[in-house]
């Protein structure tokens, strides 16, 4: 990696992290948390889906599981809630592992592979409603008890800036895999995999992963909203909305790029905030216009909104040189 | 390129234009405040419900009742100890998600109200009153009945109805009542639950008690929400055959249940629900008149007696909504929020939560007693039964309550 990949995700983090001591208001920070947290799932959902071309209708099994397991290690083993992200961590890994493993192993590719995660995310909510380990449909409900070692803080901005360092993290992360030699594995894995094989890539342990890498990012999110919000249940860490969510905001974005799961989910929750200042008198506004950016963003802005920008930058080069010639050119 | 400032149209004044505008824009919210204040003081009172999503009829019952009873309050004179303030509604959306609950509750508080009614759903009660208690801002949970709300020893939240444990006390103890009343007519039970926190739980305590009681479970059988379709559940009943049919699922599956077992005339001697989602909603009945009767459901639901109950049932349908228990239960609890800071004299919350822990409020409208808070929960509170007869949903026990005698065995 160069300077150059670095710098734009270090300024933007800066910029982030100065932003609570402007802006002090509760509910501000408490929705910039929610998006970060939903920012931070997609960035794992980009990883397979964006970089892999592996599209997963079922994150939640990920999401999910890493809400599980730091809520029943402090709940029921009584394991640090530090402790517990790491582990959530590493057990949304292994689930993504395992899910390939058994998904990929049997050449399972495109819808057949989105219909399997899905199924995999709703056997997980089924499981977790009846099992009495997972409080059954009750849910578990992690102790308010405020005090930085429990991951619980008095200051809502300190809770931002731990999940903003966790995105930035792993934007340095998905900076790396388009940079490194996995990386581009992953891409010719994505644009032909009967071509990458034939080149001598391991497509398998390639996606796999991937899969564990996505599976593990996705699992971090779904740990952070279960500390923010200390409450799950089957509903919430397996339903189907959250896979949705993490779908959606690199689609907007841009699928397999660095920044698209960050400027995805702000744009569709941001909008959706902002329409609600303005109009909060009119019930599900911010899902009207959440749906508006949708069907636009889908019908004009193909490659997210970060491809927009680029095509919007590149014809604006291409009108200074005068020249078509440099638009066809533009380098992505 | 070669484009100067002024071909774009911009020139130094229109800049300077739209900067003054933007400013005076950007300075009116704040200066509005300060205006208001100056004329008779508000007490803000946040409204929390559910209006979109899949709990958005409830929602909006909740809301019908919380508004009309601030009306009624600011009509008498609003709160007296505060020299007549009127109470205003800061009303948020919980859509039908926790966390939309908690972001909700973050800007009420931003808004500066001094208390919250509402919330509805347990896992938006939960996580909402949690936040408030951040805050120390008190919480009077409206429905939820999830006993984990009240088992967390938070001090700002209040529940004025009853919990789970309560009801399904309360339920077993009037259907053995109900059932010996009638000279034992019911001995077997069919379980029909949906398989959420709320289905399942009633179902696995279901399962327990009533063998003790005498009843005998021929079989339980779950379905998701939302279930489109309850024909195989209405087959295996009709083929178990059972005296009893315990449903406990919400309003849709609750009423496609009643509708197919309707179609394919299957009459147990009783539908026997509780917490029954649709079987006491006015909805129902008025919609599905015939499989609706004689449904007995154990519920929250107004004293039958209260003339205030009354007049409140008459001004919902008067509006063109149906009845149901939580706008009774949002109405109530604003009355019961508002007599508190009236006592407290204050918007202060410590001094409000403290008004709360003390209250022996009557002026409600439920079949409570005086309020007594142990531990935030409301001691007296407890459901009653009702039947659906003709096009109406009548009380039938306990007979304090009771409008008319209980149609069980079903004719």
């Amino acid at each position: 990696m160069t300077a150059r990949d670095l710098i734009p995700i270090a300024v933007l983090t800066v910029l982030a992290a100065l932003l609570p001591l402007v802006v002090t208001s509760s509910p501000v920070l408490n929705f910039l948390v929610f998006m970060l947290i939903v920012a931070l799932g997609a960035q794992g959902w980009n990883i397979l889906g964006g970089f892999g071309g592996q599209f997963s209708f079922g994150h939640a099994a990920f999401f999910g599981t890493g809400a599980y397991v730091t809520a029943i290690l402090q709940l029921r083993f009584g394991v640090n809630a530090w402790a517990g992200l790491v582990l959530a961590t590493l057990a949304g890994a292994a689930v993504g592992w395992a899910i390939g493993f058994l998904s990929f192993r049997s050449g399972l590719r495109g819808s057949y592979f989105a219909l399997v995660t899905l199924a995999f995310a709703e056997v997980f909510r089924i499981l977790a409603n009846a099992a009495s380990v997972t409080g059954g449909a009750a849910g578990l409900l992690i102790k308010l008890d405020v005090h930085p070692a429990n991951l619980q803080f008095g200051d809502r901005a300190v809770f931002y800036w731990l999940v903003l360092a966790l995105v930035a993290a792993v934007l340095l992360l998905t900076r790396w895999i388009q940079r490194s030699r996995f990386g581009a594995q992953l891409v010719a894995v994505r644009e032909n995999e009967d071509a990458a094989k034939a080149l001598g890539v391991n497509s398998l342990t390639v996606k796999l992963r991937a899969i564990a890498l996505s599976g593990g990012v996705t699992a971090l999110s779904g740990c952070l909203y279960a500390q923010y919000f200390l409450y799950v249940d089957a509903n919430i860490a397996y339903g189907s909305w959250i896979s949705v969510e993490l779908l959606l905001a690199p689609i907007i974005g841009g699928v397999g790029t660095v920044f698209g799961p960050v400027v995805g989910a702000l744009t569709l929750h941001g909008l959706g905030e902002v329409a609600k200042q303005f109009a909060g008198r009119i019930p599900g506004i911010d899902l009207i216009v959440f749906g508006g950016v949708l069907v636009l963003a889908v019908a004009f802005a193909r490659g997210g909104i970060l491809g927009l920008l680029e095509r919007v930058r590149d014809r604006g080069r291409g009108m200074m040189a005068r020249g078509p010639k440099e638009v066809s050119h533009a380098d992505r | 390129m070669g484009r100067s400032v002024q071909d774009t149209g911009f020139s130094r004044r229109t800049v300077l234009k739209a900067g003054a505008a933007a400013a005076a824009v950007t300075a009116l919210p704040f200066a509005a405040p300060s205006v208001l204040r100056a004329q008779t003081a508000v007490v803000k009172v946040g409204i929390l419900q559910p209006v979109t999503g899949a709990l958005a009829h409830d929602g909006d019952l909740g809301r019908a009742g919380a508004e009309m009873a601030i009306n009624e309050i600011n009509a008498a004179g609003g709160i007296k100890s505060l020299g007549g303030a009127k109470l205003e509604m800061v009303f948020g959306d919980a859509r039908s998600t926790p966390e939309a609950g908690t972001q909700e509750v973050e800007r009420m508080q931003a808004e500066g109200v001094a208390a919250i009614v509402g919330g509805f759903a347990s896992p938006i009660c939960l996580a909402a009153s949690q936040a408030a208690a951040r805050y120390d801002l008190p919480y009077l949970v409206d429905v939820g009945v999830s006993d984990q709300i009240m088992a967390r020893g938070l001090t700002n939240t209040f529940r004025f109805s009853p919990g789970f444990g309560k009801v399904t006390q309360v339920a077993l103890d009037n259907l053995t009542a109900i059932n010996d009343k009638a000279g034992k007519p019911a001995k077997t039970v069919v379980l029909v639950h949906e398989d959420g926190l709320f289905g399942s739980g009633l179902a696995k305590l279901l399962q327990t008690e009533l063998p003790k009681r005498g009843f005998e479970i021929l079989e339980t059988i779950a379905h998701p929400t939302p279930a489109r379709d309850m024909s195989n559940v209405a087959l295996r009943i009709r083929s178990l055959n059972p005296d009893l049919v315990i449903p406990s699922n919400y309003y849709g599956e609750f009423v496609l249940l009643a509708r197919t077992m309707q179609q394919q005339r299957i009459k147990p001697k009783g539908i026997y629900a509780i917490l029954g989602g649709a079987a006491s909603n006015g909805r129902f009945v008025k919609e599905f008149p015939q499989a609706a009767q004689n449904v007995i459901d154990c519920n929250h639901w107004h004293d039958p007696k209260n003339p205030k109950a009354l007049a409140l049932r008459k001004a919902v349908e008067g509006q063109g909504k149906s009845f149901a228990y939580n706008v009774s239960l949002n109405y109530s609890n604003v009355l019961l929020l508002a007599d508190a800071i009236e006592r407290a004299g204050s918007t202060d919350r410590k001094k409000i939560i403290e008004a709360l822990n003390a209250s022996t409020f009557a002026g409600h409208i439920m079949p409570y007693g005086p309020t007594k808070f142990v531990n935030g929960q409301n001691e007296g509170a407890t459901p009653i039964n009702t039947q659906i007869q003709g096009e109406d949903i009548k009380v039938v026990y306990p007979d304090a309550f009771a409008e008319a005698k209980a149609n069980f065995p079903a004719a």
